[in-house]
């Protein structure tokens, strides 16, 4: 996201007035417009969205492929990038594989804490509508349950599989109550702290044990 | 030459071991945590993976989290940078255990290496002068008298089981330590339940110098002439200039010399550096020594044009030094200002944020080390280090003047820094004189000692 004034001044050259309206309306921007442009931006496929007002400027961008940000572990050749195979979604959104708990709650970037990042979380499988993803607890080698396969009931904190950290497995949980969904990391495969392994799909009715944990 | 290497560090030191593994054709992997996922090294990694939270004792401080990071990244080898896992002995076990490489000493060496009373020991019966002291423990008054006789007064008494400068008396006379040594007994008694004391000499007014080496696996050791350190902040060092003004040319020679032949001789491996406490009157005296890259490493290769961390890796990789010590030609004056997020104003506290606006200067013999962009968020959850300007000019004076010129250009808005400490230091008549000594800014008050310089105009 980048915002801009068309008169762009050092800061020693403007009046504390100036400054403080300036703040003001970086800060209107930024916490009530923002979140309506990104939600544009995921709705429409575009690139990018740029908003014109009082001589700022507002523009929300979608990361490109490769630019900006580190390849990740399993992204050698050959293999397909966890967390964005198969779902058509914009590469890049470094956010995706953040570590989610709980079910379809937030979908764009209107929580008015702070730190929340500029909405690109959208395009994470976790937000989707109906959909918890569990991510892995650890550095290492997945291994998935066994018997696991899409369609299968399982509740919140259920053990999915494992991450073998040099020889020590360490649990993949459910997120929440739900069915089995898309497997996002193949058995065998490395995964880093906090990617996105299975999709879970809610079932709807919350139950008992649905406690967002 | 390994082919790929895991950085397991942060900030401007993973940038600059991520370079350095450019330079010599190496992939770089940056192993970081949740809070530094859109930090410059992983942006510029050749491939990047997360390790763990924020929190570094479950990332950057996690041997296994490191080590599967380098495993299941096709790692060879792994950079500790500085600080976190770096000096750890037992890391670097588990990371041989693991065919991987520490780049750094060898676990055994680290190991004999590990304790500063036995390095002291180790290094001293090599031929390097430590602190002088008392021959074992004080027997009695009479024992006392004689030994701080021999050492010289001041001297400090120190309980044997104390630490942490607990229990310490510092006495100039013998009238003094007749009277010091019965209530240092009692009260190391009634602190450690053991009443034994030894003497050391009290050093007042020191300067730290340090030296700068690297050996290679066939036991070829070279010096890089020495660092002077003595502007710090609460024992935090925060500038540091080469070469000191403390010490004649030829005893800088004695020093650098002495420390090499001595670290060669005790099986040392790779880079390191070798503290020294100097005194008023020019002695040195040995005081530990540090088996890894450090902060202020970009002084000595801007006086050398030798670049250590490439030497690091090449070493670690079992090859030969390649030079030796005649090839080693010392050029100029370097400074090295360490730029953090702090508030000279409050107390030095440190800060984060994010970084709204950021020039970094440039200009003959002007170097920027520095993790920042337009944007970034400094994480508040580790050291407050920004960024390091290293200015060279072919003597101190055009060095002083550069820093000038580059301290004004630096740009960083969005946090507080401690530019204005440095640019008091660059006002200052200590500072300008060569003066300074480790405990001058405490003495005086960093802030005060800043609110000064901004009084007189600088």
């Amino acid at each position: 996201m980048s915002t801009s004034k068309g008169d762009r001044r050092p800061d020693a050259q403007r009046s504390p007035e100036e400054r403080a309206a300036d703040h003001a309306a970086v800060e209107r921007l930024t916490t009530e417009l923002l979140p309506s442009l990104v939600a544009r931006l995921a709705a429409t496929g575009l690139g990018e969205v740029e908003l014109r007002e009082e001589g700022w400027r507002l523009r929300v961008r979608r990361p490109a492929s490769g630019i900006n940000h580190g390849r990740r572990a399993g992204d050698r050749p050959g293999r397909p990038q966890p967390g964005h195979a198969g779902h058509g979604h914009a590469p890049g959104a470094l956010e995706s594989h953040r570590p989610i708990r709980g079910s379809a709650g937030s979908t764009n970037g209107s929580s008015p804490g702070h730190g929340e990042p500029s909405g690109f979380a959208l395009e994470s499988d976790a937000d989707l509508p109906g959909g918890a993803v569990a991510t892995s607890p650890a550095v290492g080698i997945f291994q998935p349950r066994n018997d696991l396969r899409p369609g299968l009931a399982v509740q919140a904190g259920e053990k999915l599989g494992v991450v073998d950290v040099l020889g020590i497995s360490q649990e993949v949980v459910a997120p929440a109550d739900g069915l089995v969904g898309a497997a996002l990391v193949d058995a065998g495969h490395a995964v880093e702290y906090g990617q996105e392994l299975m999709r879970i799909e809610l079932t709807g009715v919350p139950s008992q044990g649905s406690d967002p944990a | 030459m390994f082919s790929k290497v895991l950085i397991a560090n942060r900030g401007e030191i993973a940038l600059r071991i991520l370079r350095a593994c450019r330079t010599l054709g190496i992939e770089a992997v940056v192993a970081y945590s949740e809070a530094d996922r859109d930090s410059l090294p992983v942006q510029l990694a050749d491939e990047a993976i997360c390790i763990g939270p924020a929190e570094a004792k479950r990332s950057y401080l996690s041997v296994p989290a490191v080590i599967s990071a380098a495993v299941v990244t096709g790692c060879e080898a792994i950079h500790p940078g500085y600080g976190f896992l770096s000096e750890d002995d037992t890391f670097a076990e588990v990371v041989r255990a693991h065919d991987l490489v520490f780049i750094g000493p060898p676990p055994d060496i680290l190991e004999r290496f590990a304790s500063k009373a036995g390095t002291r020991q180790l290094l001293g019966d090599r031929g390097l002068p430590t602190i002088p002291g008392s021959h074992g423990m004080l027997r009695d008054d009479a024992h006392a008298l004689e030994e701080a006789q021999r050492i010289g007064y001041p001297v400090l008494i120190k309980p044997s089981a104390g630490g942490g400068g607990k229990g310490m008396r510092m006495v100039r006379s013998p009238r003094e330590l007749e009277s010091a040594i019965k209530v240092a007994r009692s009260e190391a008694k009634a602190a450690f339940g053991d009443d034994s004391l030894y003497l050391e000499k009290w050093l007042e007014d020191t300067r730290h110098v340090e030296v700068q080496v690297a050996v290679d696996r066939f036991g070829h050791g070279v010096h890089f002439g020495e660092r002077d350190c003595s502007v710090q902040r609460r024992h935090q060092k925060i500038l540091e200039e080469s070469p000191t003004l403390a010490l004649s040319t030829a005893a800088r020679a004695d020093l650098a010399e002495r420390a090499v032949r001595a670290v060669v001789a005790a099986g040392y491996e790779n880079v390191g550096t070798l503290e020294f406490l100097v005194d008023t009157e020019g002695n040195f005296y040995f005081i530990e020594i540090n088996c890894r890259i450090q902060v202020e490493h970009p002084v000595t290769e801007m006086l050398t044009g030798v670049d250590l961390v490439t030497t690091q890796l090449r070493i670690a990789a079992g090859e030969p030094l390649g030079f030796t010590q005649a090839d080693v030609v010392m050029r100029g004056h370097a400074i090295e200002f360490r730029i953090n997020a702090e508030d000279a104003e409050h107390d030095f506290r440190p800060g984060a944020g994010v970084v709204e606006r950021y020039l970094a200067p440039a200009g003959p013999g002007v170097r920027m080390d520095s993790h920042l962009y337009p944007g970034y968020e400094v994480p508040p959850y580790y050291d407050s280090l920004l960024g390091k300007l290293i200015v060279w000019g072919p003597d101190r004076e055009t060095a002083i003047a550069r820093s000038r010129v580059a301290l004004d250009e630096l740009l960083i808005e969005g946090l507080t820094t401690n530019v204005p400490i440095h640019r008091a230091l660059l006002a200052s008549e200590a500072f300008l004189e060569g003066k300074m000594t480790t405990n001058l800014l405490d003495r005086v008050g960093s802030s005060a000692f800043v609110a000064a310089a901004a009084r007189s105009g600088a």
